[in-house]
């Protein structure tokens, strides 16, 4: 009887994180952003900080007006080049804005999850690379919905036989995102984190540069057979991409 | 002798005066405790409706509320929400989760009823009659007095539970099945029951009876 009645209580004082938006993402403190778009894309503002995850190891400062209004066009403009079929494919409906992304006290642009179909995007990512990073970003969440399309052993033999990439993307100082001058292989120093963080980097220059990544292949077979693999992965899921 | 003393025109005032705060106190005590005064009641037998297969009328303890079904939107879930309603296993579940002025939540029948309320298993629930794909709708928008399927965080875990939008909900615009909307009775709706600052009520409302309009 103690027991009920501790319950019952318990019940009644929990408190009402009860909007239906984190019914449906588990993301406290969102609101609508924007809802209709033309390819079904619904954006979600952050009207306060937030903490998610295991011991609340991701956070997420809320948004500045002035920001949000600044990157906001840059956003979805890049999110205009993916049609509602494809996005459907790779489960991708919400994108999440705030600012100061973390995870495990490290910055990241973006955090995709395919189980609840959102990408939480930061804004205030690096100026310099932060169209790159909306499609590197969203790569994870193509190679996670069609892992065997992107097959990673076969995608990491394409390098030299001595090339060892890290065991994971943080555990190495390969970090730099700027484009190398002589690729041999590899277009940044990140690419040669993981074959996932390598794949997605090769996807977001196909996405935002692809003259410049046409005229990179000419010149370097090891990248061209990656780019390859990946356009091969990406025809099977939708023709129309790249 | 006692000399009759004469109350003053003041002392009469207050007298009155009294009285009727007392009639005032009285009645408003009986009618706000009377949740269900000034519910608007529909007659079912003066309502010509033009689908009267999908009809449905769930009783309440303020009274009836008509739902129209949309199976040529979400045809196996209406199918499966008209035989768990003709089968009346509808019959005594509780409205366990209860937003104020955002939704109602009821259908758990197997720890949600009232002659067996399980708090620490109430939402869990199973119909036995196994779990259903979702059938999403783009285009259905989830306006006031809409009724959708329940799920888990998954899509296709769609069994029995059902809950009825009390305002416009956007965001489940192609994220919930709809199996219709109200049509008359919400007002009713919104006098269910609400938790104290929890969505889980305690000793909660329940649905008297839930039937097809054809079966009465």
């Amino acid at each position: 009887m103690r027991i009920l009645i501790l319950l019952l209580f318990c019940l009644n004082i929990t408190c009402v994180k009860a909007d239906e938006i984190y019914n449906l993402l588990k993301i406290p403190n969102l609101e609508i952003f924007k809802l209709k778009s033309k390819n079904n894309i619904r954006y979600l503002n952050t009207n306060n900080d937030f903490k998610i995850g295991v011991d609340d190891n991701i956070t997420c400062k809320k948004t500045k007006k002035i920001n949000l209004n600044k990157k906001f066009p840059v956003i979805e403009k890049n999110l205009s080049l993916y049609n509602s079929n494809f996005l459907k494919k790779i489960q991708l409906k919400y994108i999440v804005l705030c600012e100061d992304l973390f995870i495990s006290e490290i910055n990241t642009g973006g955090i995709p999850d395919t189980q609840k179909r959102t990408l939480i995007l930061d804004i205030n990512f690096n100026q310099k690379y932060f169209e790159r990073m909306i499609h590197h970003e969203i790569f994870h969440m193509i190679q996670s919905s069609h892992r065997n399309y992107f097959d990673e052993e076969l995608f990491s033999n394409f390098n030299e036989p001595n090339f060892i990439y890290a065991e994971c993307s943080t555990c190495s100082n390969r970090l730099n995102l700027d484009l190398y001058e002589n690729t041999k292989g590899f277009l940044t120093e990140y690419s040669k984190s993981i074959p996932s963080e390598d794949m997605a980097e090769i996807f977001s220059f196909l996405m935002t540069n692809k003259s410049k990544m046409n005229e990179i292949i000419q010149k370097d077979n090891i990248l061209k057979n990656k780019v390859e693999l990946i356009k091969s992965g990406l025809s099977k899921i939708d023709n129309n991409i790249l | 002798m006692i000399k009759a003393v004469k109350a003053s025109l003041s002392e009469k005032i207050l007298f009155i005066f009294l009285i009727c705060l007392g009639i005032f106190a009285f009645t408003s005590f009986f009618l706000l405790k009377n949740k269900c005064l000034s519910v608007k009641e529909v007659n079912l037998e003066k309502v010509n409706f033009p689908d009267p297969e999908n009809i449905a009328i769930m009783n309440v303890e303020c009274g009836n509320i008509v739902i129209e079904l949309y199976p040529e939107i979400s045809p196996n879930s209406v199918e499966r929400f008209k035989t768990l309603i003709n089968k009346g296993l509808y019959d005594g579940s509780a409205f366990y989760k209860v937003i104020k002025n955002t939704l109602v939540q009821a259908g758990d029948l197997e720890y949600g009823k009232k002659e067996y309320l399980d708090y620490s298993k109430i939402g869990s629930g199973k119909s036995k009659l196994g779990t259903l794909k979702s059938e999403l709708n783009d285009d259905f928008e989830f306006t006031e007095g809409s009724v959708g399927f329940a799920r888990s965080t998954e899509f296709n875990t769609e069994d029995s539970e059902f809950f009825i939008t009390l305002r416009e909900i956007p965001i489940y615009q192609g994220e919930y099945t709809p199996l219709g909307k109200v049509i008359y009775g919400l007002d009713i709706l919104e006098r269910i029951k609400t938790g104290n600052k929890a969505i889980y009520v305690l000793r909660p409302d329940f649905i008297n009876s839930f039937k097809m309009l054809n079966a009465n």
